[in-house]
C-alpha cells in the first residue's frame, strides 16, 4: 500500500527545477559513483606492460594467505548467522508470546550498538581481554581470554558482530512477528499436539521467512566485508588480508575486493528486494557499520 | 506495571471513585509475578548481550576513568587525566580534524543528497524511483576496504582518472582531508537520498494544485507547506551523515593508515597498538568514550527527528 502511493506521487513528483537540470544531476552522480568501480575493474583486468589479463585474480588466490583467510572469514560467517539466527528467532518469539512488556526495553538494548561506533567497542574488548590476561598464565581470567581469542575460532569475534547486526535484526524480526497472528498459531499449533520446538520450525519460521532471509543475508554480508573489529582485535578475515597485501600486491589485492564487493552487493539488492516486497524498508533507514 | 502500583499504593481520602478505580487496578496488577517470571525466556540473550556489548562499554569506560599509580605502576587509580588528555595535543588535533571533516562531508552529501533526491521525483519516472531506492539502501552500508581501494584505483597516485584529469598537477591528493570527504561521498549521498526520498516523495502534488489554487504561488507553497514537512527528515539526514562521517573508520584506516590525516578513529588505532607505554591505551579509552558520546547525542537528535518526519504519511 506505503509502496504504491509512493510510486505513483514519484510518478508526479512536485517539480522545482526543469527534467533537463534534474538529468543532469543525476548523470553527474551516477559518474561519481561508477568511475571509481570501473578503474577499479580496469586495474584488476588490464595491465599496461601486458595489455589483458586475468593475473592479477590469480595471483590473489595463489598468495599464500588467502586460503587462510578465506575459511577463517567462511568460519566466521557461518557461525555469526547461526549464533545471530538461534539467539534472536526464540528471543524475538517469547518477546512476542510471553513478555510483550519488555519490548520497549528490548528495543532500546537492541539500538544501543548504533550509539558504540566498532572502533569504541573494538577498544573496549581489547581492553577487557588485556586485563583478563594480565591475571597470568593459568589463571581463570587469562584462560577464559585465551578461549575467547582462539586464533582458529575466534568467539569474540562472532559474538561482536552479532551484536552489530542487532539494531537491525531486532527491527526486521519485529516488523515480521507483528505481521502474524503469532499467539493463534502457537496455540493451535499446540492443540495439535505440537512440541515447542516442533512450533518453532515448523509453524513460526515458515510465517517470517522473509525477516530471517534479510538477516541472514545481512548478516552474511556484514561479516564478509567488516574490518574495524577483525583488525583491531589481531585476526586476518579477507578484508584485513587484503590490507595487508595491498603494499606489495596492489592489483591482486584490487581484484579480490572487487570479487568481494560484488558478493556483498549482490546480497543487499536481493535483501533490500526481499525486504521491499515484505514491507517498506523505511523503518531500518539507519546506517550500519560498515563504511 | 509501576503505574499500577503507585496507584493501588496512593493515599486514601479521595474520591471514592478514584478509590475504587484504583482497586480495580489493583486487581489487575495481580499478575505481576508473572510479568518478572516471563523475564526467564529473555535470559539467554541478555547474558549473551550482557557478555558481548556490557563488558566491553563497561570495560571502555572503566579504563577511560583510571590512570596507572605514579608510585606503584601496576595498580590503577580512578583519574580523569585520561579524558584532560584526550582534549590536548594529537588527540586533540585528531578529534578536531574529525568532527571538521564530518562537518564538511556531511553538509556536502546533504546538499548533493537533497538535490539528488528532488532531482530524481522530478524525472517522474517510476522505474527510476524503484532502482534509486535499491541502489541507496546497498550504497549506504557499503564502504570499508573494496571502497578505499576503488578510490585509490581511480584518484590515487598512481590512479586511471589522477592520470588523465592530471589532477596532481591541479594539486589534488586523495591522502587527505579533502581527499577523505571526496571519499565519505559515496556512501553519504545515498544515506541522504535514503532518509528524504519517501518525505519529498510524500509531498503531493494535490497539495501544491491546491495550494496554487487559492492564490500561492510556489514560493508560497515551499515556504508554507513543502519545507515545513520535509524540513525534520532533511535535518534528521544531516544530522545522520554527521554521525556516519565521524565513526567512519574502516575506509579511513585502509586509505590513509597510521599516518597523514589525523582522525580520532585512527588516533584510538595508534593508542591500541602503543600498549600502555605512557598510558596512551587509556587515552584511547577516554577517546572512545568521547566518540560514544557524540553517537549518543548523533542518535538523540535523529530519533525524535525522524518520527516527527512520520507523523505526516501514517
Amino acid at each position: 500500500m506505503v509502496q504504491m502511493r509512493q510510486s505513483t506521487s514519484a510518478a508526479r513528483g512536485i517539480r522545482v527545477v526543469t527534467p533537463g537540470l534534474s538529468w543532469a544531476l543525476i548523470i553527474l552522480v551516477a559518474l561519481y559513483i561508477a568511475v571509481p568501480m570501473i578503474c577499479a575493474l580496469a586495474f584488476s583486468i588490464y595491465v599496461p606492460t601486458t595489455g589483458f589479463t586475468f593475473e592479477p585474480y590469480l595471483e590473489s588466490v595463489r598468495d599464500p594467505g588467502f586460503f587462510g583467510a578465506l575459511s577463517l572469514t567462511l568460519l566466521i560467517t557461518v557461525l555469526t548467522v547461526v549464533g545471530l539466527l538461534a539467539i534472536m528467532v526464540p528471543t524475538m518469539v517469547y518477546l512476542h508470546l510471553k513478555a510483550p512488556r519488555w519490548r520497549p526495553v528490548m528495543e532500546i538494548v537492541c539500538t544501543i550498538p548504533l550509539v558504540v561506533p566498532s572502533i569504541a567497542l573494538a577498544a573496549g574488548l581489547v581492553t577487557v581481554l588485556r586485563s583478563m590476561a594480565s591475571f597470568g598464565r593459568g589463571s581463570v581470567p587469562a584462560q577464559i581470554s585465551q578461549l575467547l581469542q582462539n586464533p582458529d575460532l575466534p568467539i569474540v569475534l562472532v559474538g561482536s558482530y552479532i551484536v552489530l547486526t542487532l539494531p537491525f535484526v531486532f527491527r526486521s524480526l519485529d516488523a515480521g512477528l507483528r505481521t502474524i497472528d503469532l499467539r493463534t498459531l502457537v496455540e493451535s499449533a499446540h492443540s495439535l499436539g505440537a512440541s515447542g520446538a516442533t512450533v518453532l520450525r515448523r509453524v513460526i519460521l515458515p510465517n517470517i521467512k522473509g525477516p530471517v532471509i534479510f538477516c541472514t543475508f545481512f548478516c552474511i554480508a556484514l561479516c564478509l566485508g567488516e574490518f574495524t573489529m577483525a583488525v583491531t582485535l589481531g585476526y586476518r578475515t579477507l578484508p584485513v588480508w587484503l590490507t595487508q597485501i595491498a603494499g606489495s600486491n596492489f592489483r591482486a589485492s584490487i581484484s579480490m575486493s572487487l570479487l568481494i564487493n560484488a558478493l556483498t552487493w549482490a546480497l543487499l539488492i536481493a535483501m533490500t528486494v526481499l525486504a521491499g516486497r515484505a514491507a517498506p524498508a523505511r523503518a531500518l533507514a539507519l546506517k550500519g557499520h560498515e563504511s | 506495571m509501576t503505574l499500577t502500583v503507585t496507584r493501588s499504593d496512593a493515599p486514601s481520602g479521595r474520591d471514592p471513585v478514584d478509590r475504587a478505580v484504583d482497586l480495580v487496578h489493583s486487581l489487575h496488577a495481580r499478575p505481576e509475578r508473572r510479568v518478572n517470571a516471563s523475564l526467564i525466556g529473555l535470559i539467554p540473550f541478555l547474558v549473551f548481550i550482557a557478555l558481548f556489548l556490557g563488558v566491553p562499554v563497561f570495560g571502555i569506560v572503566l579504563s577511560a576513568f583510571r590512570v596507572a599509580d605514579v608510585n606503584d605502576p601496576g595498580n590503577y587509580v580512578p583519574s580523569l587525566a585520561n579524558f584532560v588528555a584526550s582534549f590536548r595535543g594529537a588527540s586533540w588535533d585528531a578529534m578536531q580534524n574529525s568532527l571538521q571533516i564530518s562537518v564538511i562531508a556531511a553538509l556536502t552529501g546533504g546538499i548533493i543528497g537533497l538535490a539528488l533526491a528532488q532531482a530524481i521525483l522530478t524525472t517522474r519516472s517510476t522505474k527510476l524511483t524503484a532502482v534509486v531506492t535499491v541502489l541507496t539502501s546497498v550504497l549506504a552500508n557499503s564502504g570499508g576496504v573494496p571502497l578505499a581501494f576503488s578510490f585509490i584505483a581511480a584518484v590515487g597516485n598512481a590512479g586511471i582518472m589522477t592520470g588523465l584529469l592530471s589532477l596532481t598537477d591541479l594539486g589534488f591528493t586523495l591522502y587527505s582531508s579533502g581527499g577523505l570527504i571526496l571519499m565519505y561521498q559515496y556512501f553519504l549521498i545515498p544515506t541522504m537520498v535514503m532518509v528524504v526520498l519517501p518525505t519529498l516523495a510524500g509531498l503531493r502534488v494535490e497539495w501544491k494544485e491546491a495550494a496554487a489554487s487559492v492564490g500561492a504561488t510556489s514560493w508560497h507553497f515551499w515556504k508554507k507547506v513543502g519545507l515545513p514537512i520535509a524540513t525534520p527528515a532533511i535535518l534528521g539526514g544531516f544530522v545522520l551523515l554527521f554521525g556516519a562521517s565521524f565513526a567512519t573508520h574502516a575506509s579511513a584506516a585502509a586509505l590513509i593508515g597510521g599516518g597523514g590525516v589525523p582522525l580520532i578513529t585512527l588516533r584510538i588505532d595508534s593508542g591500541l597498538a602503543g600498549g600502555n607505554l605512557a598510558g596512551q591505551e587509556n587515552v584511547a579509552m577516554a577517546l572512545g568514550v568521547n566518540m560514544i558520546i557524540v553517537a549518543l547525542l548523533v542518535l538523540l537528535v535523529y530519533m525524535p527527528l525522524q518520527k516527527r518526519s512520520l507523523k505526516w504519511f501514517k
